[in-house]
């Protein structure tokens, strides 16, 4: 595998994100619904409690203003008042002032009484001219006697109540006309300021926030500072309904009266009353968006799984084939998918057939190989088969000493080619029958290093250069190219050093006769510990009986020497 | 909203010879014509006037709420004294206006079955008869000249309207709203016509010896049939 970093991400992971992003994105648009649907619904459900509100403020207002006047009205059949108001205005003109002023006083004086009772601001009284004659209550210093009271809104005489201005207040009034009989002598006015109390009293009556506009001027209201001048400001206050962005909220809001220049409204913020049902609905949502992303993650998580697990085998499989080349490998079928399967199969085939090709270009190399040994053997005749035999000894010999398989393998190519060195041999070198110089024993020498370099251009034949360039070291350290000692001389070339010396006793030579398998033996034997190792030795001592029968000269050969 | 009262004056006819001494006496007469509703409706109220009992509308027509006469004219002599009733019945004075001489007598009897009370704020005249119940009368004089109002202090909307007079020259006009004030010495006068929603009202009229002068009045009041 590739160092991790540039490596794309696991199949698992992938298939997990995709399934999860998915049920995210969803919940988040379910969610972005949801809010804008109940934003909405609260919306219409504040618009229609402003409606209800303004119908209940309009009743009880009305009825209100209807006990007020009654009570007034009540109260105002005061004889002594009626007379003295009376008199009052059929001599305003004749009388004494000191007249004058008892009148007034006592008209002051039954009007202070009447007010005591009646839960209002001010009480007004004005003749039939409208003008103001006396004034009574907490506020009554604001109605300055012999000013008009002019009603904002309707003719006087037709509504039954109006809103009016005196001393820089504003006053809501209703008005009781006062008779002697059905002789009208003026009018008692119920004034109540509209100032934040009354806007207090307004927002628990219409169970919302009120604004109170008159001239386009706040004049009281319940809501913030800024809010309420923002709604001054906007052309909401001089609409009958809708909505208006107040102070960065969204309010609704609705008229609840209007007299004259002075118009009365409900609001009421749809982003507070949303906000509750909001928080329960995300509460909801949070709840259910939990449970779906858990159910998500536990689903994706078996679905890539499901997807990622066959895929995950058939890699591992692959990855397993791919370690072992010689093998046959053959995968099974999982059976988890018809693509899956499909790829298995092709891959087995694909398998077998670079097996196949395999095997081919083994076994050809293999034939080039014996080919060149026998072709080198040939050019000795006393040598013709040598490089076979010793490839089975020492195959033999291997066994005997349990090597594992594949280095059988090694040792039967790398003994068939232990003497390929020697092509750079001369001919008067190799084939010369008499004893050799000095010089011509360092030609021979270099055979193994020859051989060597020959086998290490072939990538195929690297693993069978120890055996070839080492095959003539001895344990004592005096056999050549390196004069390495015991354990410095790997297995494979002592065993072929022992079955490459045995098949060179065994052999008939120009110079002598072939000697026999037991005397090889212990000529061998002879040497154990110092040319030979000795256990190897041993070992050659334990196979022999055993070699095969495309060696059957040699076991012909090593029976006889030994009954002999 | 009371309209506004306006006299249409108009001399008819006019004049006879002065005589030289001790002239003779002419006479003033016309029609009062009463033209527009006075008795206003009440203001837009939810509720009816909340006057006490079931009383009946005022059984004096309006045109008997208007009294003619002259203004200060000079008048010598004993100034001819009368004595006369101003009945409550039903809740109401009867008449409700009233003009006598000054130094008259009124008797105030009561004629429901329940107590009254008469009483003045005025400046001709303050008083207070006190309650007394029914059959029983009290009385009082007026020695000052002016406008005297008169109520109940037990029931709020009874009200009446005397006009002391220092001079015998003026009149109430019939049910048809014809007048006749007499004995007039002749001069020149200027002749009020007063209806207690309007005040005064006023024209000048020269009244000739031995003649009647005809004047009449278009006041904007009607009666209420």
């Amino acid at each position: 595998m590739t160092p991790s970093g540039s490596q794309p991400p696991r199949l698992l992971v992938k298939t997990l994100a995709v399934t999860f992003i998915t049920v995210a994105l969803l919940l988040v648009a379910v969610f972005v619904v949801v809010t804008v649907n109940v934003r909405d619904q609260v919306r219409q459900s504040v618009a229609a409690s402003l409606e209800s509100g303004q119908r209940i403020y309009a009743a009880v207002e009305n009825r209100r203003q209807r006990e007020l006047q009654s009570q007034a009205a009540t109260l105002a059949e005061n004889p002594t008042l009626k007379a003295t108001i009376d008199t009052y205005a059929a001599e305003a003109s004749t009388a004494s002032p000191a007249r004058l002023q008892l009148w007034l006083t006592t008209i002051d004086n039954e009007l202070e009484k009447v007010a005591a009772r009646v839960d209002s601001d001010a009480l007004i009284l004005a003749d039939t001219h409208q003008a103001t004659l006396a004034a009574a209550g907490r506020l009554g210093d604001r109605w300055p006697r012999g000013r008009p009271i002019a009603l904002g809104g309707a003719r006087a005489g037709e509504t039954l109540d109006g809103v009016v201005r005196a001393s820089g207040m504003l006053f809501r009034v209703v008005s009781v006309p006062l008779q002697l009989g059905d002789i009208p002598i003026g009018t008692l006015y119920l004034a109540t300021n509209l100032d934040q109390r009354y806007a207090q009293e307004l927002q628990s009556l219409a169970n919302a926030q009120t604004a109170i506009v008159s001239d386009g001027l706040v004049v009281a209201s319940t809501l913030p500072r800024q809010a309420a001048s923002e709604f001054e400001a906007s052309a909401a206050s001089r609409q009958l309904d809708g909505t208006a962005q107040l102070d960065g909220e969204s309010y609704a809001f609705r008229r609840l009266v209007q007299l004259g220049g002075t118009s009365f409204y409900a609001l009421g913020s749809i982003d507070e009353s949303s906000r509750s049902a909001t928080r329960s609905a995300m509460r909801t949502l949070a709840l259910i968006a939990t449970g779906g992303l858990a159910i998500a993650l536990v689903a994706s998580f078996l679905l890539a799984r499901m997807l990622s697990g066959p895929v995950g085998r058939l890699s591992a499989s692959l990855a397993e084939a791919g370690r072992s080349p010689a093998g046959r490998v053959q995968l099974p079928l999982s059976g988890s998918s018809r693509e899956l399967d499909t790829l298995t199969q092709t891959f087995n085939a694909l398998m077998t057939s670079v097996a196949n090709a395999e095997a081919q270009t083994q076994a050809a190399y293999t034939g080039s190989i014996r080919a060149l040994a026998t072709a080198l053997d040939a050019r000795d005749p006393y040598t013709a088969g040598h490089s076979e035999r010793v490839s089975v000894l020492s195959v033999a010999i291997a066994r005997a000493l349990n090597l594992p398989p594949e280095d059988l393998e090694v040792i039967r190519l790398g003994a068939l080619l232990h003497d390929i060195g020697k092509i750079g041999v001369p001919d008067a070198v190799l084939l010369k029958t008499g004893a050799l110089s000095e010089s011509e024993f360092d030609i021979i020498k270099q055979h193994p290093g020859a051989g060597a370099r020959i086998l290490r251009s072939v990538p195929f034949l690297v693993p069978h250069i120890p055996i070839v360039e080492l095959h003539h070291e001895r344990p004592d350290g005096r056999g050549y190219p390196h004069g390495l000692r015991g354990d410095e001389i790997p297995m494979h070339a002592r065993i072929v050093h022992v079955a490459d010396a045995y098949d060179a006793i065994t052999s008939k030579r120009a110079y002598r006769n072939a000697r026999p398998s037991g005397e090889a033996l212990r000529e061998i034997w002879r040497f154990a510990g110092t040319e030979f190792h000795a256990e190897v030795v041993g070992a050659l001592a334990t196979a022999l009986p055993g070699v095969t029968s495309d060696t059957g000269e040699l076991i012909v050969d090593a029976a006889e020497q030994l009954h002999a | 909203m009371l309209r506004r009262f306006t006299l249409g004056v108009c001399f008819a006819a006019s004049t006879i010879a002065a005589g030289a001494q001790a002239p003779e006496p002419g006479t003033i007469a016309g029609h009062i014509k009463l033209t527009a509703r006075v008795r206003a409706p009440l203001p837009a109220n939810a509720y009816p006037s909340r006057s006490i009992g079931k009383h009946e509308a005022p059984a004096t027509p309006e045109i008997s709420n208007v009294v003619v006469y002259l203004k200060d004219p000079p008048f010598k002599g004993p100034l001819p004294v009368s004595r006369v009733e101003l009945h409550q019945q039903n809740e109401t004075f009867v008449p409700h206006v009233l003009a006598i001489t000054r130094g008259s007598t009124v008797d105030f009897p009561n004629d429901d079955p329940f107590f009254h009370n008469v009483f003045s704020l005025s400046s001709a005249a303050s008083f207070n008869l006190g309650r007394y119940p029914r059959g029983k009368s009290k009385q009082e004089t007026f020695r000052k000249a002016g406008l005297v109002k008169v109520f109940c202090d037990i029931h709020s909307h009874m009200s009446a309207s005397i006009l002391v007079l220092d001079h015998p020259y003026f009149a109430i006009p019939n049910a048809d709203g014809n007048y006749e004030i007499r004995n007039v010495p002749p001069g020149q006068y200027t002749i009020i016509g007063w209806h207690e929603r309007v005040g005064e009202r006023s024209a000048p009229v020269r009244v000739d010896a031995g003649r009647t002068v005809t004047m009449d009045l278009t006041v904007p009041v009607e009666d209420v049939p």
